[in-house]
């Protein structure tokens, strides 16, 4: 009975709706549906590699902290932050410490950054290290979980001396569009002894890591950052 | 160049009779490309000439539209504002002159109080007795100057009692004007209550005389428009564009405080609406905080159209006292609700700020992360403040709006017919510029072509 009252209400609408104004209201709800979208081009997702290898397995502790004070802070409800390690065998999931997906409430998310302070911390304190390092294994799982995340704006932090050395039996090639979209950042660069006996070696060594990544469709390169300027250069990126 | 020559190995011979050929065709072609020439002239120039005066009746015709619609908009607003004063009238003749029966009432009563008063006063105290004429006539009795004992005491006796009888009379007559004099001046309270009845009815008369001299202004003012001459309508004209700028200048202001009045509760919003789609690239947390905002300038809208201040929506207009009183009540309540409600969000806000603040810091590492807790409640209370006075602020661009919409009509108007005139002028313009330089070309023409012309002049005269 409803059902019959119901469609026979919306046969007196359609009979009485002239078609114009059918068309501009069906139109207008089209376009108002179709401008609904979600959040993920306007979202930042940062992902952080952290070599655990070698030398720069001291720089750890000050690693953190540059993550802590730089990076979270500057996480706004919707961004994500995905940290990952360099080690012997880098594209490994094992090698993903901690992830963080901010809420759209700026009380929760505020509570998810404490919480993933802690998390850093607590990796901070673990003493692991590693004989070999894949930084290249680490940048392709980084940016396949980057790319993962839809977000409008990717950026990729390296946390490591830049030298890269594979363990027997390990291959890794990029893809052409491997860092599509993606901005690379190499952070708190150490030098090495061989760097500081010969600086054309460590410049060399950069030059060819950022010609590898430009090569491979990474959208910019840096190796100049200053941790206190990081909050600047992802609001400058958003 | 070289490739038109037709002795390429002789340029100059090949320009001459190129030359040479091409005036002699000019020559034989001159009638049909004067005519070509002048066609084209008629054709471009005459058109844009056409263009250009159908334009200026163009503009005459918006012109004669916008001063009919300039006119016909004031004389309903006329007709408006008098109705509005009649019902004023209306109301003032009911509420200041209901109550005259009754002030009349009393001042009859205290004008009977002070004539039964001065009725009283005027009754006469009886003179003291007629002793004198007694006297006088004992004395006037022959033997009174010889030294007759008798009369002598009599007389005495007389001037005794005529004595006794004139102070007597003078005390009643004393006794009879302090009690006049008292009466008098029981009457001056009585004098001061009619002064005072007299000034409140002057004063209501005169509310009532105002708001008919009000009348008599806008009926004025309406015949002015209705006859509808240059000066009214230079008056009208300049009235809208002066209510324009303001109106904008207003509304600009209001823009701005709807912008902080956004930013105030655009961020703890997204605490209460999920951020997590977006509609035409907003979120929707600031589509919800931006609907807030809209909402108190609609209730502002509806509160002003409850008040009658503006007259947006004639309906609302139409209604009776009672339904506009609910609507009024409904604005009222819906815009503290909603002043509340930001006043909350502000807290909210301050909250969330320091949150982060604190956060940050955290984050940081560093260990003095105490917050001034006098200036932070400071801050709560100048933001809730601000997020319960703005809403009512916003409130009031009702009354710009209405006079922006409604002298926009007129200026854009004028705007319009100013454009068109500059495109009718820019038409013009060029019609003319065309036509001389299509006439400088057939002069040029003619003048190429002199050496034949003059041959031809010459076997003309000699022939």
């Amino acid at each position: 009975m409803i059902i019959k009252k119901l469609f026979s209400t919306a046969l007196n609408i359609t009979t009485r709706c002239t078609a114009t104004r059918c068309t501009t209201t069906l139109a207008a709800t089209l376009i108002l549906l179709s401008s609904c979208s979600d959040n993920k081009e306007y979202e930042t997702a940062i992902c952080a590699l952290a070599d655990i290898s070698g030398t720069y397995a001291k720089e750890k502790k000050s690693m953190v902290k540059i993550i802590q004070a730089g990076i979270v802070p500057s996480l706004v409800p919707g961004d994500s932050l995905i940290l990952m390690t360099i080690d012997s065998n880098s594209f490994n999931e094992e090698n993903i410490k901690g992830k963080l997906k901010l809420d759209y409430r700026p009380s929760q998310a505020n509570k998810q950054k404490i919480n993933f302070a802690k998390q850093l911390d607590e990796f901070a304190d673990k003493k692991v290290s590693a004989k070999y390092t894949d930084i290249s294994g680490a940048m392709m799982l980084c940016s396949s979980h980057l790319k993962s995340t839809q977000a409008g704006t990717q950026l990729m932090f390296i946390f490591s001396d830049m030298k890269e050395e594979l363990k027997p039996g390990i291959k890794r090639s990029f893809n052409k569009d491997e860092f599509e979209n993606i901005d690379i950042v190499a952070m708190n660069v150490i030098k090495l002894n061989e760097d500081s006996a010969n600086p054309q070696v460590f410049r060399s060594r950069i030059k060819k890591w950022k010609k590898r990544a430009l090569k491979h469709s990474a959208k910019s390169w840096d190796s100049t950052l200053d941790p206190t300027e990081i909050t600047n250069y992802i609001d400058t990126k958003r | 160049m070289s490739s038109l020559y037709i002795w390429p190995q002789m340029p100059f011979l090949s320009i001459t009779v190129l030359i040479i050929a091409s005036m002699v065709f000019l020559y034989l072609a001159r009638t049909p490309m004067h005519q070509a020439l002048e066609s084209l002239n008629d054709g471009i120039a005459g058109g844009l000439e056409r263009t250009a005066e159908w334009i200026k009746s163009v503009v005459i015709k918006m012109q004669e539209k916008n001063k009919k619609v300039l006119l016909e908009s004031n004389i309903a607003a006329s007709e408006q504002k008098i109705a509005q004063e009649f019902k004023r009238v209306e109301v003032s003749y009911t509420k200041h002159l209901a109550e005259y029966p009754a002030l009349h009432l009393k001042i009859d009563e205290s004008i009977s109080a002070i004539d039964a008063d001065f009725q009283e006063c005027g009754q006469v105290v009886p003179e003291a007795p007629g002793w004198n004429d007694a006297v006088e006539s004992i004395a006037n009795i022959k033997g009174t100057a010889s030294g007759d004992r008798v009369i002598e005491k009599m007389l005495k006796e007389l001037h005794k009692s005529a004595v006794d009888g004139e102070k007597m009379a003078l005390s009643e007559m004393q006794k009879a004007s302090t009690k006049r004099h008292k009466i008098l001046s029981s009457l001056a309270p009585i004098w001061k209550k009619v002064q005072k009845i007299m000034s409140e009815v002057n004063t209501r008369v005169e509310l009532v005389l105002e708001t008919s001299g009000k009348i008599e202004k806008y009926m004025a003012e309406y015949e002015k428009v209705r006859k509808g001459g240059d000066d009214s309508i230079d008056m009208l004209s300049s009235k809208a564009t002066k209510l324009f700028v303001f109106s904008i200048i207003v509304i600009t202001v209001a823009g701005f405080g709807a912008f902080v009045n956004f930013q105030l509760i655009a961020l703890p919003m997204s605490e209460l609406v999920p951020a997590g789609t977006r509609v035409l690239g907003m979120q929707v947390s600031d589509i919800s905080a931006l609907v807030i905002v809209t909402l108190e300038i609609v209730l502002g809208i509806f509160l002003m159209e409850a008040l009658m201040v503006t007259n947006i929506f004639p309906q609302i207009a139409s209604l009776t006292l009672g339904k506009r009183r609910i609507l009024l009540y409904a604005a009222i309540l819906g815009l503290f609700f909603l002043a509340s409600v930001e006043a909350a969000l502000a807290v909210l806000r301050e909250n969330i700020a320091e949150t982060n603040a604190v956060t940050t810091q955290a984050l940081a590492g560093k260990a003095d992360t105490s917050v001034s807790i006098e200036g932070s409640q400071v801050t709560v209370i100048g933001q809730a403040t601000l997020g319960f006075v703005l809403p009512w602020i916003l409130a009031m661009v009702a009354v710009p709006l209405e006079v922006l919409i409604e002298s926009s009509q007129h200026v854009l108007n004028r705007l319009l017919i100013l454009i068109v005139i500059l495109i009718g002028y820019i038409v013009g313009i060029a019609g003319h510029l065309l036509s001389t330089i299509m006439k400088t070309i057939i002069h040029i023409y003619d003048a190429y072509i002199i050496i034949p012309t003059q041959i031809e002049n010459l076997v003309k005269r000699k022939s």
